[in-house]
């Protein structure tokens, strides 16, 4: 017995120290740095202990309110959208029609194309001048084009179209496989009984998917809360701060401002936010699975 | 413009291989990506292109190689002061100056001649000017003034020039404190806000760096144009412009009664503070701003050199004549003012301007006197005693 232990934690042993290494100990030292004033740029002032004084600026600091607003807003908006979205192209993707397997080729594109690159194609889309997006909505009259990436109202809801439309195919791919495991018996059963396809879809699909669905919602929640790469290549945070996320503001104030100790005070901030959040889904999912385990 | 002068390098120096990576055409991003490498202690890089804000942060971090073992002060005479000054840091000094800029009206020479006017002499006038070619031209593509209003770094370049010409100022150097909130640096923020912005240039040139700005202005959508030295050639180049020939540049504006100010810009060239051949490096460093290679290089690419000697030089002159009138500007360009903690301060700068400009309803002084609270945080910390 004991030897299997020891014999099972030696195969445990790399990913420990992969994870210990690589997840663990960047986040120990966030949070230790986050008790430090620490200012690169002036290396004399050295390596101060302030306790809790970044969390209690951080607590006051009305940018940081203003960016941690602009983070929950783009939260709520994408993913609704995408899990709307990534649901109605997996139930496409799920029916037996010629074609098929191309189809989901071409579907998952955009999640493949690395962010720095879709983000300034839409960039383009958006611009004021020469964008796609103008002229889709008013043609040639030059007169009444949108800057949308110059307007605080516009500005984020361009990057919220440029998110949802690279992460929507992921979600897809996540239902799909959850599509897939739902047997075909449930449903000619429900035929039997003379359901419609909507209650098919209503009773039958939708709980079934309900695994797969959260597990959407909880990757899609910590991916949207640490949103950063549009932000870097669209709007760099402007204009007047619209699109100024956590993770840019964090980033801005540890690697452009050199504030390293009130840095991974934000960064420790965004940690814990999403923490919680996934801890509370994870609560959610366990008690699906456990619904559908037979008695 | 860099391969040709590598090659000469490498040529005269057997043995030497210097590996060039390119950064992002963005200044704030380059920043990012250099200071990454030097918080990183990289051996690999041994020297890099500096921003004209950046020598006093890197000096005081310290990243950057102390020069003066190398460049004398008989020899710093030779170049523009105002940019040798940016290169100074607590009496040394920490960077080579490899190209000068300074803010630049340009202006459709063509369109002001058409309705006989002048070029503008203060804000105001510009303002009116454009509106009158505005109405009259009816070209709804049309736009009276295009430049850098991005949240981002050129914004400090282009607000700080109406502020300066209005008698405002940024910060208080001596007394280290904020002077955004004082009465003439809000009046010129809010002349960009209420004259210019959503009126004579379009809401755009919110999201606008120089590029964009530029091809605005080259492809003959604008009348005004706000700029560095090298926007000069672009204009004029028939390939990459529209309005090639027609084009006028001048000194920037003023408001009534002040002096017109340009932002000084430009970029340096230092050495890491970590390089394990900083001699060698310096070689490069000195080849590069020599005088033969300044020349070969002003000659090539249009960009103002640093040496004072080049803007006597008939060679030069005769191919660039714009150099002669560039002079003066050069000589009175306003540095942004020297310190290390030069980047929290732009960003509530930058935040700042970008809120008053893009929120047409925002009190521009309540916000003016929160930027000022802020910067005086920041610039509390260079009173501080060192630690121990």
């Amino acid at each position: 017995m004991r030897s299997s232990h020891r014999l099972a934690f030696l195969f445990l042993l790399p990913s420990l120290i992969f994870v210990g290494l690589f997840a663990l100990y960047p986040i120990f030292e966030s949070f230790r740095l986050s008790f430090y004033r620490l200012i690169l740029t002036l290396p004399w002032l050295g390596q101060k202990m302030v306790g809790w004084e970044n969390y209690v600026d951080l607590w006051t600091d009305p940018v940081a309110a203003e960016s941690l607003r602009t983070t929950l807003f783009f939260v709520v908006t994408t993913i609704p959208l995408e899990l709307g979205l990534g649901l109605a192209m997996a139930l496409v993707m799920n029916e037996a029609f010629r074609g098929r397997g191309l189809l989901r080729a071409i579907v998952l594109i955009p999640w493949a194309i690395p962010t720095v690159v879709s983000s300034q194609m839409w960039r383009f889309v958006f611009n004021d001048r020469y964008g796609l997006f103008n002229f889709v909505l008013f043609g040639g009259d030059a007169s009444r084009y949108l800057a949308p990436l110059a307007d605080p109202t516009l500005a984020p809801m361009a990057i919220i179209v440029a998110e949802v439309w690279k992460t929507a195919p992921f979600v897809a791919l996540i239902i799909l496989a959850g599509l897939q495991t739902i047997p075909d018996e449930l449903y000619e059963a429900a035929g039997i009984d003379g359901a419609t396809a909507w209650q098919k879809f209503r009773h039958v699909t939708l709980p079934l998917l309900r695994p797969a669905l959260l597990l959407a919602l909880l990757f899609r929640t910590i991916d949207a809360l640490r949103v950063f790469d549009l932000v870097f290549v669209m709007t760099q945070g402007g204009p007047a701060d619209a699109t100024n996320v956590l993770s840019f503001y964090g980033y801005k104030k540890i690697f452009a401002e050199g504030m390293v100790g009130y840095g991974s005070a934000i960064a420790v901030g965004v940690f814990l936010v999403s923490l919680i959040l996934s801890l509370a889904y994870l609560r959610v999912l366990k008690a699906s699975r456990l619904e559908r385990t037979p008695r | 413009m860099w391969d040709q002068p590598i090659a000469d390098f490498e040529k005269q120096n057997p043995g030497v291989k210097i590996i060039r990576e390119i950064g992002p055409q963005s200044s704030t991003q380059l920043h990012d990506l250099i200071t990454q490498k030097l918080k990183n202690r990289d051996t690999e890089m041994d020297l890099f292109v500096m921003d004209v804000i950046w020598p006093a942060e890197f000096a005081s971090a310290g990243w950057a190689f102390p020069l003066d073992r190398f460049f004398s002060l008989a020899e710093q005479k030779q170049f523009l002061d105002a940019p040798i000054q940016a290169n100074r840091y607590r009496g040394q000094v920490f960077g080579v100056p490899l190209f000068i800029d300074a803010g630049l009206l340009y202006y459709r020479k063509d369109l002001l001649e058409k309705y006989r006017m002048s070029p503008p002499r203060t804000w105001p006038e510009l303002v009116e000017e454009a509106k009158t070619i505005l109405t009259r031209e009816k070209d709804p593509q049309l736009v009276g003034f295009s430049g850098q209003f991005k949240q981002y770094e050129g914004l400090i370049c282009n607000m700080m020039e109406y502020i300066l010409s209005n008698g405002g100022n940024l910060w208080d150097d001596k007394r280290m404190v904020s002077t955004l909130n004082q009465p003439n640096a809000v009046e010129a923020v809010r002349f960009v806000r209420d004259r210019i912005i959503g009126q004579i240039a379009h809401r755009g040139v919110l999201a606008y760096e120089e590029p964009e700005s530029l091809v605005l202005f080259t492809e003959g959508k604008a009348v005004f144009h706000r700029n560095w030295p090298y926007a000069w050639n672009v204009a004029n180049d028939p390939q990459r412009s529209k309005i090639a020939g027609k084009i006028g540049m001048i000194p920037l504006p003023s408001f009534p009664g002040g002096k017109g100010v340009a932002a000084l810009g430009g970029w340096q060239l230092a050495i890491s503070r970590f390089s394990k051949k900083s001699e060698l490096a310096w070689r490069f460093v000195a080849f590069m701003t020599s005088h033969t290679m300044q020349k070969r290089i002003t000659l090539s690419t249009g960009r103002a050199p640093t040496r004072v000697a080049l803007y006597n030089d008939r060679e030069v002159l005769d191919q660039l004549p714009q150099l002669e009138s560039l002079w003066e500007t050069f000589k009175q360009a306003v540095p942004r003012p020297t310190t290390p903690v030069y980047v929290p301060l732009s960003n509530i700068m930058q935040r700042y301007f970008s809120s008053v400009l893009a929120l047409p309803d925002t009190d521009i002084d309540n916000r003016a006197a929160l930027a000022a609270r802020d910067m005086n945080r920041v610039l509390d910390l260079l009173r501080e005693a060192p630690a121990r």
